[in-house]
């Protein structure tokens, strides 16, 4: 079975998550044109190696972030998005 | 209008459930043999405490704001305090509380924050009504950790899973939140789930627990057992 550390609920089956996509900066709506938006919603980067991703364990309803390695699958680190953002962040600029 | 009903009110019926008014709460009282479910929730029972009251508050400052009305939350995430009143706090997350009132019914501090819960919002701290889409059951008795691990992949081994561990996870395969308070020494596992699916959940844990010789238990024994533990 393969094991997802949770910062909230600490090591659980994968079975228990979802993964949301990678992490990628949101464009500014009021700046980005059509291609940027384009790229944003519908590209995904697929590379290998370590990405950082969205994840979710749902019986918590609890999103944080992954650092994990493509090649190997290897889940290198967990952590909660408070570590990116703040709570009244503005977006990032493209 | 009706009184509040148990999701599994139908199936506890048919499997013979006396409902009645217990210790101020109208629930499965027995099923028939109140002296033999005591002896079964040693060994290994199931019982509804659905009509039981519950509440639930999130937001930046849900703890400070219960903290104020006399309910102490435990420090971290995924623990829960058992209070003054018998009531049981349980923290969730950082920022996310579950209340669940007292076994020995007339329970009061539950309706008394739903009561005020929109004072609440001044400090951002959000009431969320649990009452009706959670089931609460309680599985209790020294086989209840065995029973346990056929449906759970968290290890619920006292070595682990000590007294006043909260494991928000899969319980046969439904998402459930397992809270571990103990009645003196007699293990108490309460497991509280999404109430569309409490039929199943019932269900499942019966079926698993066949094994251990378990049996559903009304709110007679565990009061029983409960008074002899004080």
């Amino acid at each position: 079975m393969k094991i997802m550390p949770c910062p909230l609920n600490g090591p659980r089956p994968i079975q228990e998550f979802t993964c949301g996509g990678e992490v990628v900066a949101t464009p500014n709506p009021d700046r980005a044109d059509a291609e940027t938006w384009a790229d944003y919603l519908f590209l995904h980067h697929n590379a290998a190696g370590i990405v950082r991703e969205w994840w979710y364990h749902v019986p918590t309803s609890f999103w944080f972030i992954a650092d994990r390695n493509t090649v190997t699958d290897e889940i290198v680190r967990t952590f909660l998005p408070r570590e990116l953002f703040r709570p009244d962040a503005q977006r990032d600029q493209p | 209008m009706t009184e509040p009903r148990s999701p599994i009110d139908d199936a506890v019926r048919a499997a013979g459930a006396v409902v009645g008014e217990h210790a101020g709460v109208t629930a499965v009282t027995d099923y028939g043999d109140p002296e033999a479910e005591i002896a079964a929730s040693r060994r290994l029972g199931l019982a509804d405490l659905s009509p039981l009251a519950r509440v639930g508050f999130r937001g930046p400052g849900a703890r400070e704001w219960l903290a104020a009305r006399g309910v102490e939350l435990p420090d971290e995430p995924n623990r829960a305090r058992v209070q003054p009143d018998g009531s049981i706090a349980i923290a969730r997350s950082w920022t996310e509380a579950l209340v669940l009132g007292a076994l020995r019914g007339a329970d009061s501090v539950c309706d008394r924050l739903e009561a005020g819960a929109a004072d609440g919002h001044r400090v951002r701290a959000y009431s969320l009504p649990r009452f009706d889409g959670m089931f609460w059951f309680a599985l209790t008795g020294a086989s209840a950790v065995d029973c346990l691990a056929k449906l759970c992949g968290v290890d619920m081994r006292e070595s682990a899973f000590p007294v006043g561990s909260v494991a928000q996870t899969s319980l046969a395969r439904l998402n459930a939140v397992i809270v571990r308070v103990d009645l003196g020494d007699m293990p108490v596992f309460h497991l509280l789930g999404d109430s569309a699916s409490a039929e199943y959940a019932w269900a499942s844990l019966l079926d698993a627990m066949q094994e251990f010789d378990g049996r559903p238990v009304g709110l007679r024994a565990l009061h029983a057992l409960a008074r002899e533990f004080e």
